[in-house]
C-alpha cells in the first residue's frame, strides 16, 4: 500500500474550457446544470452556470481521481488504502443519489408541466425544486430574528445527504471552490462576493498569496485595549 | 492475518503522536530514553502537502478523520440506539489536532483545578478537584509556550493568573473585525485582549512568520508559522536519534503480562500485518475518545472490563466543549472583512469565573473569530438556494463577524465513551459509542454567554444577530476538545490515574492526553494537555525510569483562588 504521504499526483487541473463529460450523460449534465442555475442564479453577476458548477460535480462523481487536488494544484492525488476504499463507496453512493435525483426532477416536471425539467421556465423549475426540497423557496434575509439557528461543524461531510442537499452543497462548492476542481470558472464566484482568492494553490504555499493588506495597517494596542494604558505594557 | 517479525523491545512506547504524544516523545528522547512512537494516521510533510484548498481541507476529509474509516456513534442516553455521527473527529495523523487547528493557546485558570472545592456537589454532575493545581502546571505552561512558539500580549489580560515568563512573540496584527470587537468591548467595559495563540510573529527557533493567506482554521500550514507538533516537537525528538516513529500503524490492543503489567501493544501496520511491540512503559496519547476506546478493547484475564479499569471509570465523565456562538451581520458601507487574519481576532476572560447571579457555575473565554472562506463561511440559517442565497453571500460575506466560546461542560458520570455493540470501523473493530446529554448547568451557561455575545455584536453595530444555543441539550461534537474519560485523582475507586497520569492499576501505563482531565476547564485544552504531558514525561524520565517513585503531597500549600 502507498502511504498517504507518497500518493502520486496524476492528471492535470481541470481545463477551464473543458466540456467533456466524465460521469453524467448529456441529459443528466443539462438537467444538473439547469438545477445549479436555480440554486445560484445568474443576475447582474455570474451564477453557477457561468462558474461551470456542473463540471465540478461531474468531475467529483467520476471516481476517486478528482477528490483531492495536489497541494500545489498541479493535478490530483491518486489515493490508496482504507481512505480510498471509503471514497470509492462514498462516490458510488453519490452517483446513485444524482442518477435518481435527475429522474425525480424529470418525474415531478413531467407530472406538473408535461415536460423534462430542463425545458421548464425558471419559475416552473423553482416549483419542482420546492417540491423536491420539501420546503418553500428561501426568502431574503430579514433583520428580524429567525427560528433557532442550527450549529456548524468546521468540516462538512457528504455522507447521508439527500439529492437536494447534495445539489445545494456541491453547487456552492462548484461556485466558490478553487478552480482546480473544474468549477469557479474564471474565479467568478470569488468576484461576486469580494474574496481575493489565490491565482493558484501553489501561491498559497510559498508566500506569494497574501491578504496581509486586509489586516489593520496601523494600530496601537494601547488604543484598542484600555487595560494596557493602566499597566503601561504592550509596547509593540 | 500476516505477522511481521517481532521488533526489539524499547524503553517507552507512545501510542498517538499528536499534541500529548509528541510532547512526551520530545521530553523523553531528550532525556536519553529510547522511544517507539506509533501513529495510526499518516505522516505528512507540511511544505509539500498543505495549501489553501478549501474543498480538500474543509469538505473532503483530507485531514479530518473520515467517518467511513473511523465511525463514531452517538446517543443521548441508554434508552436510545446510538446513530453513526461524525462527532469530535480529531484528525488522526502525526501532529494530531495541532495540524489543522487555529492554535488557541490560552492558559487554564487556578479555579479550573478546584471545581469541587469551590462548588461542592452539583446535582447530576460528578465534579472533582484535580490532584494538581495551577501552580504545579505553571512552569510547564511556560516551557510549552517557549519551546512550541506562542504569540500573546503581555499585560493585556486583566484577569490573567501568575505567569513566570513573558510571551515569546507579540500577537498577530489585528483585523478590522478585531478592531470592531475591541471598540465594542470598551464601550461595554469588557477587558478584551489578543487570545494567546500557537503561532510566531517574529523569527523564532528557525521559523519565520510567512503565512498571510488566512487559510487557517481547518487547514494545514505549509509555512511553519503556526505551531504544530508535526513541525516542532516531532522533528526535535527525531533529532536526538532516540525516536523510532512508525506512522499508519493502528494499535488494536495493549497487552498485559502474567504480572498484570503492560507488556506492549499489538498493532496493524500499513501493509495489514500484525506486529507485537514490547516496551517497559506504555503511554496512551490518542485523545480522550480513542484512548478510552483502546483501553476498553484491551480486555485480559486480569482486566476483563478493559485495561486498568477495576474502578469501572474508564470512559466515564466525558466532556466535549461544544462550540456555541453568535454571528453578527453588518450593513456598513465599509466592509468589515470576515476572512482575513489567523482566525482569532480577540477575546476576553471577563466572564470566566463563576458569578452566582447568572444562575450557573463556571463561565467562558469568549473569542471573536473568522467567519471563514467562501464555501463554508459561518452564516447559520443562511437561505440555501435561489436569489436570496446569492444575495446573502454577496451582501454579507464581507460584512460579518462571529463571537463564540467553547462550553465549560460539567462532567456527568453517565456521559461516556464505550464500545458500540454493532458498528465497526474499517478494520472490523468496534466503533467508539458516545453517550452524552448536557447537564442543566451547560444549557444555562451556554444561553447566558451566547446572549452576552449577541450584546457585544450589537454594541459593535450589527444589523442582525444570529445566536446559536445548545438546543435541547444535544451536543453536536463540533470541537476536537475531548476530556475526562480516564480521570486522574487520588482515590483509586473514583479515578483511573494518579497525579502523574499513571494508572492506579498498572504502574507502567500512563495516559497523557485530555482523557486525564477531571473537569473540562473553560479554555481550549491543548496547552493544558501539552504542559501536563511535559510534566508527567518529566516525572517518568526523572523518577520512574530510575526505578523510583514519588508522590505529590496533597496538603501542599498553593496560591489562594
Amino acid at each position: 500500500m502507498t502511504s498517504m504521504a507518497e500518493w502520486p499526483v496524476v492528471l492535470a487541473p481541470v481545463d477551464p474550457d473543458a466540456t467533456d463529460r466524465l460521469f453524467f450523460t448529456d441529459h443528466e449534465w443539462d438537467t444538473v446544470e439547469a438545477a445549479t442555475a436555480r440554486i445560484i442564479p445568474t443576475d447582474h453577476d455570474p451564477g453557477a452556470r457561468e462558474a461551470c458548477a456542473v463540471r465540478f460535480i461531474d468531475r467529483f462523481l467520476s471516481g476517486t481521481d478528482h477528490v483531492y487536488a495536489a497541494a500545489d494544484g498541479s493535478g490530483f492525488l491518486r489515493m490508496s488504502g482504507k481512505l480510498a476504499d471509503a471514497w470509492r463507496a462514498r462516490i458510488a453512493d453519490l452517483q446513485e443519489t444524482y442518477r435518481r435525483g435527475v429522474r425525480e426532477l424529470d418525474a415531478i416536471a413531467g407530472q406538473s408541466f408535461g415536460a423534462d425539467f430542463v425545458s421548464l421556465t425558471d419559475e416552473q423549475q423553482d416549483f419542482v425544486l420546492e417540491r423536491i426540497s420539501g420546503a418553500p423557496k428561501p426568502v431574503p434575509v430579514v433583520r428580524e430574528a429567525d427560528a433557532a439557528a442550527p450549529t456548524i461543524q468546521v468540516y462538512a461531510f457528504d455522507d447521508g445527504l439527500s439529492f437536494f442537499d447534495a445539489l445545494v452543497a456541491h453547487t456552492r462548492q462548484g461556485f466558490y471552490g478553487d478552480p482546480v476542481y473544474g468549477g469557479n470558472r474564471g474565479r467568478v464566484g470569488w468576484d461576486v462576493i469580494g474574496f481575493p482568492g489565490p491565482a493558484s494553490l501553489k501561491d498559497t504555499m510559498d508566500g506569494t498569496y497574501s491578504v496581509r493588506d486586509y489586516y489593520l495597517q496601523e494600530y496601537d494596542w494601547a488604543e484598542l485595549i484600555p487595560h494596557l494604558r493602566q499597566t503601561g505594557d504592550g509596547a509593540a | 492475518m500476516e505477522y511481521a517479525r517481532k521488533p526489539d523491545p524499547v524503553d517507552v512506547l507512545i501510542v498517538g503522536m499528536g499534541a500529548s504524544g509528541a510532547t512526551a516523545a520530545k521530553v523523553l528522547c531528550e532525556a536519553g530514553l529510547t522511544v517507539v512512537g506509533l501513529e495510526r494516521g499518516p505522516w505528512l510533510r507540511p511544505r509539500e502537502h498543505f495549501s489553501g484548498d478549501e474543498i480538500k481541507f474543509l469538505n473532503r476529509t483530507y485531514l479530518w478523520s473520515d467517518p467511513r474509516v473511523n465511525p463514531r456513534t452517538v446517543r443521548m442516553d441508554d434508552s436510545e440506539t446510538a446513530v453513526p455521527t461524525p462527532f469530535s473527529m480529531v484528525p488522526q495523523m502525526v501532529g494530531g489536532g495541532t495540524v489543522h487547528w487555529a492554535g488557541w493557546l490560552p492558559r487554564p485558570r487556578p479555579s479550573d483545578f478546584r471545581m469541587r472545592t469551590l462548588h461542592g456537589d452539583i446535582e447530576g454532575a460528578s465534579l472533582a478537584d484535580w490532584p494538581i493545581t495551577y501552580d504545579d502546571l505553571e512552569p510547564y505552561l511556560s516551557k510549552v509556550e517557549w519551546a512550541f512558539g506562542c504569540a500573546g500580549l503581555d499585560g493585556a489580560d486583566a484577569h490573567e493568573p501568575h505567569r513566570s515568563t513573558r510571551y515569546p512573540t507579540p500577537p498577530a496584527p489585528p483585523t478590522r473585525a478585531a478592531k470592531r470587537f475591541y471598540e465594542a468591548c470598551e464601550k461595554l467595559g469588557i477587558n478584551a485582549m489578543p487570545i494567546p495563540q500557537a503561532l510566531i510573529t517574529r523569527p523564532f527557533r528557525g521559523r519565520t512568520p510567512s503565512n498571510w493567506t488566512s487559510f487557517w482554521n481547518g487547514y494545514g500550514d505549509p509555512s511553519g508559522m503556526r505551531s504544530s507538533t508535526l513541525d516542532t516537537f516531532v522533528p526535535e525528538a527525531l533529532a536526538t536519534g532516540n525516536l523510532d516513529l512508525r506512522s499508519e500503524c493502528y494499535v488494536r490492543e495493549v497487552t498485559v503480562g502474567p504480572d498484570g503489567r503492560a507488556r506492549g501493544v499489538v498493532y496493524i501496520d500499513a501493509d495489514g500485518r500484525e506486529v507485537e511491540q514490547e516496551a517497559k512503559l506504555v503511554l496512551l496519547c490518542l485523545g480522550a475518545v480513542e484512548s478510552a476506546r483502546l483501553m476498553l478493547m484491551s480486555k485480559s484475564r486480569q482486566f476483563p472490563d478493559g485495561l486498568a479499569n477495576t474502578s469501572g471509570q474508564v470512559g466515564r465523565n466525558a466532556t466535549f466543549h461544544e462550540y456555541l456562538f453568535a454571528v453578527g451581520l453588518f450593513d456598513d458601507e465599509q466592509p468589515l472583512y470576515g476572512f482575513p487574519g489567523n482566525y482569532i481576532s480577540g477575546g476576553s476572560f471577563q466572564f470566566y469565573e463563576t458569578d452566582y447571579d447568572r444562575g450557573h457555575i463556571g463561565g467562558a473565554l469568549i473569542g471573536a473569530s473568522h467567519v471563514g472562506q467562501p464555501v463554508n463561511w459561518n452564516f447559520p440559517g443562511r437561505p440555501a438556494w435561489g436569489g436570496a442565497a446569492k444575495d446573502a453571500d454577496r451582501d454579507f460575506y464581507n460584512h460579518a463577524m462571529k463571537i463564540g466560546h467553547t462550553l465549560h461542560d460539567m462532567p456527568v458520570e453517565t456521559n461516556r465513551v464505550d464500545l458500540d455493540p454493532e458498528v465497526k470501523d474499517a478494520w472490523g473493530l468496534p466503533a467508539a459509542r458516545i453517550t452524552h446529554k448536557a447537564h442543566p448547568n451547560d444549557i444555562a451557561l451556554a444561553k447566558w454567554q451566547v446572549d452576552k455575545n449577541v450584546e457585544i455584536l450589537e454594541a459593535a453595530g450589527a444589523w442582525k444577530t444570529i445566536p446559536v444555543y445548545l438546543e435541547r441539550g444535544r451536543a453536536s461534537g463540533n470541537t476536537c476538545h475531548q476530556h475526562g474519560t480516564v480521570r486522574m485523582g487520588t482515590d483509586p475507586a473514583k479515578s483511573v490515574l494518579n497525579e502523574w497520569c499513571q494508572a492506579h492499576d498498572v504502574d507502567n501505563l500512563y495516559v497523557l492526553d485530555g482523557a486525564s482531565f477531571p473537569t473540562a476547564t473553560g479554555v481550549n485544552p491543548t496547552l493544558t494537555i501539552m504542559a501536563n504531558a511535559w510534566r508527567c514525561a518529566d516525572y517518568i524520565a526523572r523518577v520512574h525510569a530510575k526505578g523510583r517513585e514519588e508522590r505529590l503531597p496533597q496538603d501542599r500549600p498553593t496560591t489562594a483562588i
